[in-house]
């Protein structure tokens, strides 16, 4: 179904590349390096590549099956499935997003807990969260981009950060190269998946975005820079770090910081970690925005009401989840179910529209 | 935003003046086989250096130590400053250090620059002496801290060290202090590791060859003696490469420049002909050191300068048992050197 949405509430084409860039960039950049090293040691630098290309043919198929459904993704659905079907299956994405925000959020409260403060309340913070998170999605989807602009320019310093691990760094650590085989770098490929996941939500932001067409280069774009912040992430961590002494830090990139000496501060990690609240907040409000945007969409309720309807039960979930294991299990959850939509049921979705624009064509006679 | 503000008392509060930021652990045998820790902090004097603090205690397991220290002092014990790690020759002969070790890679309060010693003694007792004006953690720091980067102390902290042990085809290494005296301690070698344990020692005047293999860039003094006279060589920068020119059995070329100054030289005058002489003098000195030095790591099994890693990132498959069992016994290494020295001081 077509939506007309007003222009001043849509968002300009180069944006597109704050949004993009920054969805895929949350926790999971944190600890991705150990868990790609476990399959295919330190060659998974190549498994980070791979990824980032085939993320950049996905890209390619959902600007393809917006523009031939003329719209987001229930238009896509409605387009191959027709009204109804394409609304209860478009009603499982509000789940995804709810299981993404709460992820995210109790991935990094639990962050905070082993490296700063055990004794934080889990419900507290995540309150005063989610009650920033939602006076931003109420600005709109212009609001956000502009938290998205900053989250991404702003830590832009920690770049910077790693450089310093240069005199205790051996870079042949990554010799010799091509020791592993093809199944063992797509078997690293696929556990980054909640790493670089996020780029989905293309999909659902489409019509707030002033020309679209525009807005592709931004978007593969935008795919690259994550894809080279990660390869530098990993090269930098595989020196730091022999290949059996990773595989022993849950966050490497938050032990790589234990390293810096600065006047001022003794750990530099509490800056860093502060700095990540920024860096996961465009996260949480695109999601609660996408899932809410759906709830409108699918079951006429109202943004102002389903933002936080649906807060309150991304808040009490994440107040359930009370140890550490139990986060590490969602964590893995949510990364599987996040390559299955994502890489799996996304190219269904392309061909069958494909398929369906065939049967269209054939249908009304030419 | 009021909220925000009744969050900020929701964590517990460490007030800087209320704590004991401890700078120095050490790790003793106690004679019932138990763990002795001992830590020192100093305690701010007005007018005054700083007092230096000890307290020891013993535990079962490591850092619960830690634990009853806290029953004895007046402030909590904090560990966010914690400057150096030593580890007493009883200890780190007998038991090993691992474990003692993991304590500190768990604690987030920790930073990997911290460095870690052997003593040829007690730890306790090193602690317990008076040195410098700053606080003993702060001297022990700073006495690796300069020996590292000028002297003849090869790059060494809790972050290499970990990154040794974990390496494949390397051991790891600590630098070894000794109390020489109620107020001064003294550098007395590098203790080798395997397994956690110490197993041999590096004397003080083959440290200097020995960081050219393992440091990427290194300085350091050396005293090179020809027919007219010794000469104090000053290191100034210098670099080392390996090369794999065999398989089966293995064979390295170890390659090492040196670029030096001279700073004494006992002889009359210092022609070119003897700064040549001196240049071949110490390249010999070298090669002859190294080798040796190399000969007794493959009889002792240990790699510190890494040659297994080495053959490791020349090798596809490289496997780590062989290796270990049979081919770094057959490994032959050959090393050259080429000095330059650059500067002769002010005088002829």
């Amino acid at each position: 179904m077509k939506v007309t949405i007003p222009e001043n509430r849509k968002v300009a084409p180069f944006l597109v590349f704050f949004i993009i860039h920054s969805m895929q960039t949350g926790i999971g950049i944190l600890g991705f390096t150990r868990i790609i090293a476990r399959h295919a040691g330190y060659d998974s630098w190549m498994s980070i590549i791979l990824v980032g290309i085939i993320i950049h043919i996905l890209m390619w198929m959902i600007y393809k099956m917006t523009t031939i459904a003329d719209g987001d993704i229930i238009a896509v659905h409605t387009y191959i499935f027709g009204k109804k079907l394409s609304k209860m299956v478009c009603s499982i994405f509000i789940l995804y997003f709810c299981l993404l925000i709460v992820t995210v959020l109790r991935g990094f409260i639990e962050i905070v807990h082993v490296w700063m403060f055990p004794d934080l309340s889990i419900f507290w913070f995540a309150l005063v969260f989610f009650i920033l998170v939602i006076y931003i999605v109420n600005g709109g989807i212009r609001t956000i981009t502009g938290i998205a602009f900053f989250s991404v320019v702003l830590p832009f310093y920690i770049v910077i950060t790693f450089l310093l691990t240069i005199p205790y760094a051996s870079f042949t650590n990554l010799l010799p190269m091509f020791d592993h085989s093809l199944t063992e770098v797509m078997k690293s490929a696929q556990s980054m998946s909640l790493t670089v996941i996020g780029f989905e939500t293309l999909l659902f932001i489409y019509p707030f975005i002033k020309s679209p067409e525009k807005s592709r280069k931004w978007a593969f774009f935008s795919n690259i820079y994550t894809t080279l912040i990660n390869l530098y992430v990993a090269i930098f961590t595989f020196a730091y770090f022999s290949e059996n002494q990773l595989q022993k830090y849950t966050w490497p990139l938050l032990t790589i910081w234990k390293i810096i000496k600065m006047p001022f501060v003794e750990r530099f990690e509490y800056i860093g970690i502060a700095n990540w609240c920024l860096i996961i907040l465009p996260n949480v409000c695109l999601a609660l925005w996408c899932a809410s945007w759906l709830v409108k969409q699918i079951f006429s309720i109202r943004q102002k009401t389903s933002v936080p309807a649906l807060a309150i039960v991304c808040l009490a979930s994440i107040s359930l989840i009370i140890t550490g294991e139990t986060q590490n299990m969602l964590s893995d959850l949510t990364g599987r179910i996040g390559f299955y939509i994502n890489f799996i049921y996304l190219p269904f979705l392309f061909f069958a529209t494909l398929l369906a624009r065939k049967v269209k064509k054939s249908e009304t006679p030419s | 935003m009021s909220l925000l503000l009744l969050l900020s008392g929701c964590v517990e509060k460490e007030v800087l003046d209320d704590i004991s930021l401890i700078e120095g652990i050490g790790f003793d045998l106690s004679e019932n086989g138990k763990i002795l820790g001992t830590v020192t902090f100093p305690l701010y004097l007005k007018d005054a250096p700083p007092k230096n603090q000890t307290f020891s205690a013993e535990a079962k397991i490591k850092k619960s130590f830690l634990q009853e220290i806290q029953k004895q002092t007046s402030d909590p014990i904090v560990t966010g400053s914690l400057e150096v790690v030593l580890f007493g020759k009883d200890i780190a002969k007998k038991e090993g250090i691992l474990e003692l070790i993991d304590a500190f890679q768990r604690d987030p309060g920790v930073g990997a620059g911290l460095y870690l010693a052997v003593i040829d003694g007690e730890a306790k007792s090193l602690l317990e002496g008076e040195y410098g004006i700053r606080g003993n953690g702060t001297f022990l720091a700073n006495l690796l801290e300069h020996n590292i980067k000028q002297e003849e102390i090869p790059r060494s902290n809790l972050h290499l060290f970990l990154a040794d042990f974990y390496q494949e085809g390397k051991t790891p290494f600590l630098p070894q202090l000794k109390q020489t005296s109620k107020k001064k301690i003294e550098i007395t070698g590098i203790a080798l590791f395997s397994q956690g344990k110490v197993i041999d020692v590096i004397p003080p005047e083959k440290m200097f060859s020995f960081k050219l293999l393992v440091d990427r860039f290194s300085e350091g003094m050396h005293q090179v003696s020809i027919e007219e006279g010794d000469a104090a060589i000053r290191s100034i920068r210098s670099s080392h490469k390996f090369e794999l020119t065999k398989r089966n059995p293995e064979e390295i070329s170890i390659h090492i420049k040196v670029k030096g100054i001279i700073n004494e030289f006992t002889g009359n005058n210092l022609t070119s002909k003897m700064i040549t002489k001196l240049e071949k003098q110490f390249e010999e000195d070298i090669n002859k050191e190294c080798l040796s030095m190399i000969e007794r790591f493959k009889e002792k099994e240990l790699d510190p300068i890494g040659l297994g890693r080495y053959v490791k990132t020349q090798t596809k498959n490289f496997d780590i048992n062989k290796w270990r069992n049979t081919e770094y016994k057959n490994l032959k290494v050959k090393v050259t050197s080429d000095v330059v020295i650059t500067e002769t001081g002010v005088i002829q």
